[in-house]
């Protein structure tokens, strides 16, 4: 008698129904310390779930993505200050307009071209807004920015549990299961092709970047809300982007739950090595051999290992744990 | 107007000294089709080189210059062969990959170094350190004319061994049809891994100039990676003749910029001009680009 479905949907749906039940009564059962770092931790995977979706889903490599975080981060900071005084939910819709039409200067000239220069074009972006905010007054220069504290961690891991738990489902539904993901995998695979089947490469992929730089910005916005105090390089710093360009790499380039498994594990490592060395150059130097680890041995990520086989590692860990349905054994 | 031709002088001065190792980014990229982010890091290893030279063994920080090209180009030599195995494998997106292997190592180095250095800034110490130069109204620091001399004949040396040799014309064919230079007889992967290796050695040797001329901390490879991307967009990705052009430029912005505006807005300056290049012209002024 198995516990767990046999049909990979199925078993796949209650995997994610035992996630959800974990994360939701989450805050009930562990101390600020922890919740925090939880909070973090989903941050961190819909943050990376937002650089898959350009980067694994359409090939283009965005290397200024916190310039969008920070985008949103410092709208909401702004907007929350003296003169405006908004609410905080006011201030969400407003940041990922701005954040869009950012985007959109961004990609519509430089998507056309070799991913080269998008790549170069989105890093000089970021490092711009680094220099500006720092340059800046009503940014507050480099001392940044503070937002009124409102002590209440759980709004603040729901909100992004929410919202990750949305960027996910976004995911799903438009790269894994409808015409416009296809496309996005057409001009992936073989641009041309994708071209000569009349498909606007270049508006899907301004659609995609756009969809991409407005989900960070929305994380953004919660980061610079829940920790109420922002600095050109706490949001903007290039570190940021590298975090997520490594969790997609580790976690599988293009696959729905990568980003969500090596966001989550080199989360946790980071805490771990911030506990124990409080060293962050130390980090640094961890970050870029993982790069380069993975980019060599392991170039499919962590979901290439439990990829849809026969008898993937993950359905021989789980029958093991749980008994499997298929017969063998009396 | 003494001002403006000083700075104008300071500025070409400088751009020289960039323009060494941006002809040689331009060259790995043609060759190897990969934009390096670890340029930056080879800058500062090559600077640290510099200083190690100067600081433990007393000797002057110009002797650096050879022992970078052997060190780092031997260092380059070996790295080489593993980037080109990543852009030209048979995996989902190599050339994806390949960007992000460059961004790895740079990652890499930066980290290391500051594991290894801490955040402090060093200096290249040279026998001209202090000394300066004056033309008319004009002062300049004598190390800026000197490494500029030296950035000089390492460029020109590249052109002559690009231009008058058979080697040379392998390295410009494989750039510019990578097909019909393996048709004729060129063994691309080698070829690769040398280019790759004579890249990294000019520009560990640019690095010691540019130890001597400023100083050197492991969070400056930044800046020198911002100088060969803005060089490559200017230029046009790729494209030799127009690094020279594009990092003389950049030089004289950077100095007009630090002289008249403010020297924590010339990166602004440079950011910008970049951008706009990549919004209104993307493939580089010239229209060179690959």
């Amino acid at each position: 008698m198995a516990l767990l479905p046999t049909n990979p949907q199925w078993r796949g749906l209650v995997l994610l129904a035992i996630i959800i039940v974990v994360l939701g009564v989450l805050p009930w059962t562990v101390n600020n310390y922890w919740l925090r770092i939880a909070t973090g931790a989903l941050m961190w995977a819909g943050l990376a779930c937002s650089w898959n979706m350009l980067g694994g889903y359409a090939g283009y490599i965005n290397f200024g993505q916190s310039a969008f975080f920070g985008l949103g981060a410092y709208v909401t900071a702004f907007l929350m200050g003296d003169p405006f005084g908004l609410p905080f939910s006011a201030t969400i819709p407003v940041g990922m307009v701005v954040t869009a039409l950012f985007a959109v200067i961004i990609g519509a000239p430089t998507l056309r071209l070799r991913g080269a220069y998008f790549a170069i074009a989105t890093w000089a972006f970021a490092e711009v807004l680094i220099q500006f905010a720092s340059a800046m007054d009503f940014t507050g220069g480099i001392g940044g920015i503070g937002l009124p504290p409102y002590l209440n961690e759980r709004f603040f891991y729901f909100a992004m549990f929410g919202t990750a738990a949305l960027a996910y489902f976004l995911t799903w539904a438009l790269f894994e299961r409808s015409r416009f993901g296809l496309k996005v995998k057409a001009l992936r695979d073989h641009e041309p092709a994708a071209e000569a089947m009349g498909i606007n490469t270049a508006l899907v992929k301004l659609q995609t970047f756009v969809l991409s730089a407005v989900t960070a910005s929305v994380f953004g916005a919660i980061f610079a809300y829940w920790v109420t105090f922002i600095n050109p390089k706490s949001v903007f710093g290039g570190d940021i982007t590298d975090q997520m360009v490594v969790m997609v790499l580790l976690g599988g380039l293009g696959t729905l739950w990568g980003p969500a498994i090596g966001g989550v594990a080199l989360f946790v490592v980071n805490r771990l090595i911030w506990m124990y060395w409080g060293d962050t150059a130390f980090y640094i130097a961890i970050l870029g051999t993982a790069i380069v680890l993975v980019v060599l041995f392991l170039p499919n990520g962590i979901a290439g290992l439990f990829a849809r086989r026969k008898n993937n590692a993950l359905d021989r860990v789980l029958d093991k744990l749980v008994g499997s349905g298929e017969g063998g054994h009396p | 107007m003494d001002l403006f031709l000083q700075t104008l002088l300071n500025g070409l001065l400088i751009g020289g000294v960039i323009a060494t190792f941006t002809i040689a980014f331009q060259l790995a990229f043609g060759v190897l089709h990969v934009i390096d982010f670890a340029v930056g890091g080879w800058v500062v290893l090559g600077g640290y080189l510099g200083y190690y030279i100067t600081a433990w063994l007393g000797l002057d920080g110009f002797i650096a210059i050879p022992m970078a090209f052997v060190l780092f180009g031997t260092l380059g030599y070996l790295i080489g062969p593993v980037l080109y195995n990543v852009r030209n494998s048979r995996t989902a997106r190599p050339e994806l990959m390949a960007l992000a292997l460059s961004f790895g190592l740079f990652t890499l180095l930066r980290g290391g170094m500051l594991t290894a250095w801490g955040f402090n800034t060093r200096n290249v110490t040279t026998t001209l350190s202090g000394e300066s130069l004056a033309i008319g109204p004009i002062t300049v620091p004598l190390i800026r004319v000197v490494a500029a001399v030296f950035a000089a004949a390492i460029a020109g040396g590249l052109f002559l061994f690009l231009y008058r040799t058979r080697y040379g014309l392998a390295i410009r064919a494989t750039a510019e049809n990578r097909h019909n230079a393996a048709l004729m007889g060129v063994n691309i992967g080698r070829l690769s891994a040398n280019v790759y290796g004579l890249y990294a050695g000019i520009t560990a040797m640019a690095g010691v100039l540019m130890g001597a001329i400023y100083s050197v901390n492991p969070e400056v490879g930044l800046r020198y990676t911002l100088f060969a991307f803005f060089v490559a967009v200017l230029a046009g990705l790729g494209s030799v003749e127009g690094a020279l052009v594009a990092a003389l430029l950049l030089g004289v912005i950077e100095a007009f910029v630090s002289t008249y505006v403010g020297a924590s807005y010339s990166l602004l300056a440079i950011f910008t001009t970049l951008f706009l290049v990549l919004l209104i012209s993307p493939r580089g002024i010239l229209r060179r680009g690959l």
